[in-house]
């Protein structure tokens, strides 16, 4: 694995850990110890992909951040970067 | 509304083809216990739920579902790619072939198409929840019966996390029916609809 996917798999494993806890905090809404973590893992998500975007490039996640060429191009999530077109 | 973001919720990168594999995990595409069927159910039961924590649970775990049909997209999409004509046969993949090429059909794995017939919104929160605390089990069933037949750990790696997301789900819903019967009368949970009956609701 290169040094752009491990950061890449580290970014996505924190975006998994935010999700997870806005999850737990529909039915826990009161809990502050999983907010402070919800915080402090938004927190550090953005510090990897400010360090990703200025080592690599734009993340380019969402259409509205990136530039048209950029989202159109592939591959796509479902695709192994084989594909012909 | 929704915004698509560009990437997978867990990676799938699969590296050997395998069409008797695919023909079993179709069915958590379009099968009856599948994740579009699931994003629908809850999406839909959110409308008439009361309180605030269950329209949350809903809409949250509804939208996680379209990411776990993408996923399932992916997966079916990889081990269907770059085959043979005599590799679909003898995968057992000809009939699926025939209807749909290498389309990502929503279909079960007997071939049935997507049916909302497998998915109920009674419209009492109840009754709505504990038929998503069933779904989310009959899900991890699933996945639990299609990881007995696959080797590959490219295709078990994925599976193994959705089915992980299952028993998650099944406890927040858990948890919900919990916040549901708070809200009512602990003499008698079935006094009232708190979805219908509105001037009876405890305030």
């Amino acid at each position: 694995m290169s040094e752009q996917e491990k950061l890449y798999r580290r970014i996505t494993a924190h975006s998994f850990s935010i999700w997870e806890l806005h999850l737990f905090l529909d039915s826990h809404p009161n809990n502050a110890d999983a907010a402070k973590k919800l915080e402090q893992c938004r927190k550090k998500r953005e510090e990897l992909v400010a360090e990703y975007e200025a080592a690599y490039g734009p993340l380019n996640e969402l259409g509205s951040q990136t530039s048209r060429w950029a989202w159109i191009t592939g591959p796509w999530p479902w695709e192994t970067g084989k594909e012909e077109d | 509304m929704w915004v698509y973001e560009k990437k997978l919720q867990y990676p799938v990168k699969i590296k050997t083809p395998n069409p008797a594999l695919a023909k079993l995990i179709i069915a958590q595409y379009g099968g009856p216990d599948g994740e579009l069927g699931a994003s629908l159910r809850y999406l839909s039961q959110r409308y008439t739920m009361p309180y605030p924590e269950l329209k949350a649970i809903l809409t949250d775990i509804g939208t996680e579902e379209l990411a776990h049909l993408e996923m399932i997209g992916a997966i079916v999409y990889q081990l269907t790619r770059n085959l043979t004509p005599e590799e679909i046969r003898s995968g057992g993949f000809d009939a699926y072939f025939v209807d749909h090429t290498t389309g990502i059909y929503p279909s079960g794995a007997n071939g049935g198409p997507f049916s909302a017939a497998a998915l109920q919104v009674k419209g009492d929160p109840i009754t709505d929840i504990h038929e998503d605390l069933a779904a989310e089990q009959k899900a991890r069933t699933t996945y639990d019966n299609i990881l007995r037949y696959a080797d590959d750990p490219d295709v078990r790696d994925p599976i193994q996390f959705l089915r992980a997301r299952e028993v998650v789900h099944y406890q927040r819903f858990g948890e919900g029916l919990r916040i549901i019967t708070d809200n009512l009368d602990s003499r008698n949970f079935y006094a009232f609809n708190p979805s219908f009956d509105k001037s009876k609701k405890r305030s």
